[in-house]
């Protein structure tokens, strides 16, 4: 079993979701670059994409990288709102967790994932 | 004392809000010596500077970042429509109905979570994640948000 998500890259945002090797049913996807306006439709696409991966391959868990993520605004963040709702609002056999690896030096990973850790305290962690 | 400040203006251009925040972080970085300081300052100077980019009527948005005594205030300004400038009033008057800032943030994130159109949350976030106050000043078709926040803990 493959994922079948293209690649995020050439623009101010780039991401890559991957399998996550001798862990079954786990996913890991990394971001890097800003996430402003002009990475919002390609984001948006991206992780609407990851979610639909997860699903069908009914992953258990999905590492979320954030650490090389300079910034988010407030319109990808709202991006990801989504993606937790839309998880949240899964039949409990379909969830999955979702684990945040955060860059504790950056204030806005620490703010901005801990707000998201409390709107889906069930079903995200963070690790720094 | 001198009391630092940034000020430009530009022709609105989504790419120069990223330029913007990585100057002024950098700037308050070396005036204020304090990096959560000038990453609160980023932060709201890109929401702030995206929404003032997004609805300029003319093509102009400016920005002005100042410390007075304890108080370092960021100002963004933009010509835009009557009922814009009323729904940002609006807006800013109802988040700022709701003490604590967190709580709002919450129930933004809950309402956006199935928003088809923009996210509504960056005023929101300015005052929960940067811990800055919001306010709005309208002069007739100019439209100038503060979010200022106390440096006086910080001494």
């Amino acid at each position: 079993m493959s994922i079948q998500l293209a690649k995020l890259s050439g623009g101010v945002i780039s991401a890559e979701a991957s399998l996550e090797a001798g862990s079954a049913g786990v996913l890991r996807v990394r971001f890097s670059g800003t996430a402003d306006l002009e990475a919002k439709a390609d984001l948006d696409v991206f992780v609407k994409g990851l979610h639909a991966e997860a699903v069908r391959l009914g992953a258990t868990r999905v590492i979320v990288d954030f650490r090389e993520l300079e910034f988010m605004n407030s319109s990808c963040f709202k991006i990801f709102v989504a993606w937790l709702a839309q998880v949240r609002d899964l039949d409990p056999t379909q969830q999955y967790r979702i684990h945040l690896l955060s860059n504790p030096n950056q204030l806005w990973q620490r703010r901005s994932l801990a707000a998201l850790s409390c709107f889906a305290v069930d079903l995200v962690a963070i690790e720094t | 004392m001198e009391q630092p400040f940034f000020h430009v203006s530009f022709r609105p251009n989504v790419k120069l809000v990223s330029t913007v925040r990585r100057f002024t972080a950098e700037f308050y970085e070396r005036v204020l010596v304090d990096q959560e300081v000038s990453e609160k300052v980023a932060l709201a100077t890109h929401e702030l500077l995206e929404n003032a980019v997004a609805y300029a009527l003319d093509g102009e948005t400016g920005i002005r970042i100042e410390v007075v005594e304890d108080l370092l205030t960021i100002k963004t300004w933009n010509r835009t429509s009557p009922e814009r400038a009323e729904a940002v009033k609006t807006a800013i008057e109802q988040m700022n109905q709701e003490s604590d800032p967190d709580k709002y943030y919450q129930t933004m994130l809950e309402k956006t979570a199935y928003r088809t159109d923009g996210s509504g949350l960056g005023l929101a976030r300015i005052r929960a994640e940067a811990d800055m106050a919001v306010k709005c000043v309208i002069d007739s078709d100019k439209v100038c948000i503060e979010a200022s926040t106390s440096l006086r803990r910080r001494k």
